[in-house]
């Protein structure tokens, strides 16, 4: 009998499906490697198994009974531990006490002593990986980044659950403290433990794994035995028939630009969260920037911008070299800059539609008067442009949808044209109409010469429309795609590959 | 959310019917209470009184424009200082001009250049030094106060100039005094500044959502700066009307103002958090604090019972706004 079934699990988040039939069979003493791009809904599938999302149809058996999980606490009943790739750790507390946080010893006032016995044992596993500074007492803020994704680890070892999630657990981990952890999985097997494994590293899934199972497009499409595939064949299960749908009539031919007329050029550029980036973007080209989320392709974008420290290296605009300092500069430079979270960097809540599309204009022209009339001419072309569905300038911009919203915010870059155009996963959470409405303009700016920098974290639109596809891994570019290599298949390979 | 999702064109949009509400209970809140007034004490709503009325709620709408400024532009933003550069701009003015209608000028051009120095201070502790607003104008406000007993040790010197005191006090157009249009000309001011400059806009952005308004260039710190050196400036012109209207300077003249000034702003519909709201409210707001000061003095209420009353609609105010506060978060 399997440890844990999940069968055509789904869940919808208002009109979008991240889940349309999520299947998952888990056998005791097994590591589980769960793998899909970048919304696929393997996220969603964990978290229905650790009780943070309720889903909407499917079954779940543990140990062959069927069970519902209504929550965090009633998955830990079930017997079901997780590891979060958000770190979810108490900064001021010591490392002892997160290791014991789900679940502390004692009554009301906790037994520190039995807190420290129980948290001596896991840290005693990384003992001799874990590096300066580690202790027991050592509070946890304090701490180094692999050192925080240890005692994250090491939390949810002390669950002791027979199901245990491992969500990218080893993306901080150095060599060794990766080669520890995984003898312990080893461990855990031999004890009859389950494991799901979540990774982007096809060297540790083919280190670890056991099984493998592949979601696409929030449908779980195969499950395969480590020992009978290879990486190769994973990711032609990760694609599946897809490629044609992105080299096919639908995707446009790589621009013909003139490669001289480079508007933007990185030498080197590096800062947090990137290395040595290298690249240039042409007059009316379409530059793509791919990968997993959080490869580094929204620090480069936002360090150009100058809202983001830069270390090193250098930017040159339109020929001449740029500093990147604060966005005000970059504007000023011919810079523009759209943030896919928009309700932290785009839209100023409860202000009226006309002053959220107007401060651009108001910076680029050194206005000092705003006159409603004069910018109502101004903004109108604008929100044309992007087909905005709104009812008048003066209403407030919390009045409108996600999409118009965000059609606003993009609006006010469009009345004094930028000449580069940086893209920064724009098209988060709108509806599929601002989306096409959207891509549609994009291609017509590059047509008018625009030079744009397209970063998205859905694959089929980068793949639909960038000219050129720069994938990142790990903080540098891996590959360039150009041409008829930009298919979905090199585009995972690359982004799959071990960094 | 669908592509089709968005209100129907109402004419007013929500939020200016919700900034328009306080205003309305404000407007009928200072019929009430002169009415009031009246009653507890026939002659309170005399024209010479309400002349005399307007005249102490103009020294307190001129400081309480200051104080909306820095409101507005979010992040915690206040003033607490604005009672000590009153103080220090009053005994500055009667110093500098010490009776003389011909020193009114370097008078006034000094005074505000205090109160905007004092306002760069706090611009500059709270945007550079990253020190919170109610700390940093909190901690000036105890500097300004050891200044003026070490300077004045408590004696009154300096007096105003003629011209200054019948600017304030007696009529100059249609029967009103001088600080009476001084008051309604900052009012129009205010309002073209908040709605029709890009410097008006940038306000409300900084104060709506600061990381917005700063991936779309708006010089943020220097914003902020330039609000509380205006919020000084303000202060700093009430600070020499007062002198005008008492005669003399003393010191800790403009202590009550700290309180009411925030209170006139939140009355006026401009809540703490920033972001929305406007001058108008204000104005009400300062017109109704001072009609109720006046009937706690009619009643026999001393300074110290009414700072109490103070306080209290202070809370009760954010007691009534809690809900509107919440949402916003």
């Amino acid at each position: 009998m399997s440890k844990l079934i999940m069968r055509g699990v789904s869940k919808a988040y208002g009109a979008t499906l991240a889940l349309r039939r999520g299947d998952l069979t888990v056998e005791a003493g097994e590591v589980h490697v769960l793998i899909g791009s970048n919304g696929s809904g393997k996220s969603t599938l964990c978290k229905v198994l650790a009780g943070s999302v309720r889903p909407d149809g499917g079954e779940i058996l543990i140990d062959g009974k069927p069970v519902t999980i209504t929550g965090p606490h009633a998955a830990r009943e079930h017997g079901i531990g997780i590891f979060y790739q958000e770190l979810s750790l108490a900064g001021h507390r010591t490392v002892a006490e997160n290791i014991c946080l789900p679940d502390m010893p004692g009554g009301i006032f906790v037994d520190r002593k039995a807190l420290e016995i129980r948290a001596a044992r896991y840290i005693a596993l990384f003992e001799t990986v874990a590096g300066e500074g580690f202790s027991a007492e050592a509070v946890v803020e304090n701490l180094r980044a692999d050192q925080r994704q240890l005692v994250e680890i090491m939390k949810a070892l002390a669950t002791e659950a027979p199901i245990t999630i491992f969500d990218e657990p080893t993306s901080a981990l150095d060599r060794a403290q990766v080669d520890r952890f995984f003898d312990i999985l080893r461990g855990l097997k031999a004890d009859g433990r389950s494991i799901i494994f979540i990774s982007h590293r096809m060297d540790e899934i083919f280190a670890i794994g056991d099984r493998v199972t592949v979601i696409r497009d929030g449908e779980t499409v195969g499950t395969e035995n480590i020992a009978d595939t290879n990486p190769a064949a994973v990711i032609r299960l990760m694609v599946g028939g897809q490629d044609e749908l992105a080299a096919g009539a639908s995707a446009p031919p790589a621009a013909a630009t003139d490669r001289k007329a480079a508007v933007l050029k990185a030498e080197n550029f590096s800062g947090k969260g990137f290395a040595n980036v290298s690249f240039e973007v042409a007059k009316g080209e379409i530059l793509g920037f791919g990968g997993l989320h959080g490869q580094g392709q929204s620090a480069v974008l936002r360090a150009i911008f100058g809202a983001n420290l830069a270390a090193g290296g250098t930017i040159t605009l339109g020929g001449s070299a740029f500093t990147p300092s604060n966005p005000r500069t970059a504007i000023r430079r011919g810079l523009a800059y759209v943030s896919g979270d928009r309700s932290r960097d785009g839209i100023i809540q409860g202000r009226p539609i006309i002053e959220n599309a107007t401060p651009i204009h108001y910076l680029r022209q050194k206005l000092q008067l705003a006159r409603p009339a004069a910018l109502a001419a101004r903004v109108k072309p604008a929100l044309e442009a992007l087909h905005t569905k709104f009812g008048g300038l003066s209403h407030p911009i919390n009045s409108l949808s996600g999409g118009n919203q965000q059609k606003i915010v993009i609006a006010r870059w469009l009345i004094d044209r930028p000449d580069v155009l940086l893209l920064d996963d724009p098209t988060k959470g709108i509806d599929l109409s601002a989306k096409a409405d959207l891509f549609s303009l994009i291609r017509k700016l590059a047509e008018e010469g625009m030079g744009i920098v397209l970063y998205s974290s859905e694959d089929a639109e980068l793949l639909n429309n960038a000219d050129r596809i720069l994938v990142f891994n790990g903080g540098s570019v891996r590959r360039e795609l150009t041409g008829a290599d930009r298919t979905r298949y090199n585009l995972y390979q690359a982004a799959y590959e071990a960094a | 959310m669908t592509a089709t999702t968005q209100t129907q064109g109402r004419a007013p949009s929500p939020m200016l019917t919700f900034l328009k509400q306080p205003l309305v209970v404000a407007l009928i809140l200072i019929v009430a209470l002169l009415l009031l007034g009246e009653t507890l004490s026939p002659g309170f709503a005399s024209a010479q009184q309400i002349l005399r009325l307007l005249i102490v709620a103009a020294l307190l709408g001129i400081v309480a424009a200051g104080q909306n400024l820095v409101i507005l532009g979010g992040r915690e933003g206040i003033d607490l200082s604005v009672g000590g550069v009153i103080s220090l701009s009053a005994i500055i003015a009667g110093n500098v001009m010490n009776g003389a209608d011909s020193a009114i000028v370097p008078a006034v051009l000094a005074c505000m250049a205090a109160g905007a120095f004092i306002g760069l201070i706090n611009g500059m502790g709270v945007t550079l030094l990253r020190i919170p607003p109610l700390v940093m104008t909190l901690g000036m406000l105890g500097v300004l106060q050891g200044l003026l007993v070490v300077v004045r040790n408590g004696i009154p010197s300096g007096f105003a100039a003629p011209g200054l005191s019948r600017f304030v006090t007696q009529p100059f157009l249609l029967g009103l005094p001088g600080i009476i249009w001084l008051w309604v000309a900052i009012g129009l001011l205010m309002a073209f500044m908040l709605t029709r400059t890009v410097y008006g806009h940038r306000i409300y952005a900084i104060g709506s959502n600061e990381q917005a308004a700063y991936m779309a260039g708006v010089p943020v710190r220097a914003m902020r700066i330039s609000l509380f050196m205006l919020s000084g400036v303000f202060a700093a012109i009430t600070g020499i009307c007062l002198l005008g209207y008492s005669g003399s300077s003393f010191a800790n003249v403009g202590e009550q103002y700290m309180l009411a000034s925030i209170i006139a702003v939140v009355f006026g519909g401009t809540p703490l958090s920033g972001g929305k709201g406007g001058y108008t409210g204000t104005m009400a707001g300062a017109l109704l604090l001072v009609i109720l000061q006046g009937i706690l003095t009619t009643v026999h209420i001393d300074e110290s019972g009414r700072q109490m009353v103070f306080g209290a609609t202070l809370l009760l105010l954010m007691l009534f706004y809690g809900r509107g506060r919440a949402m916003r978060g």
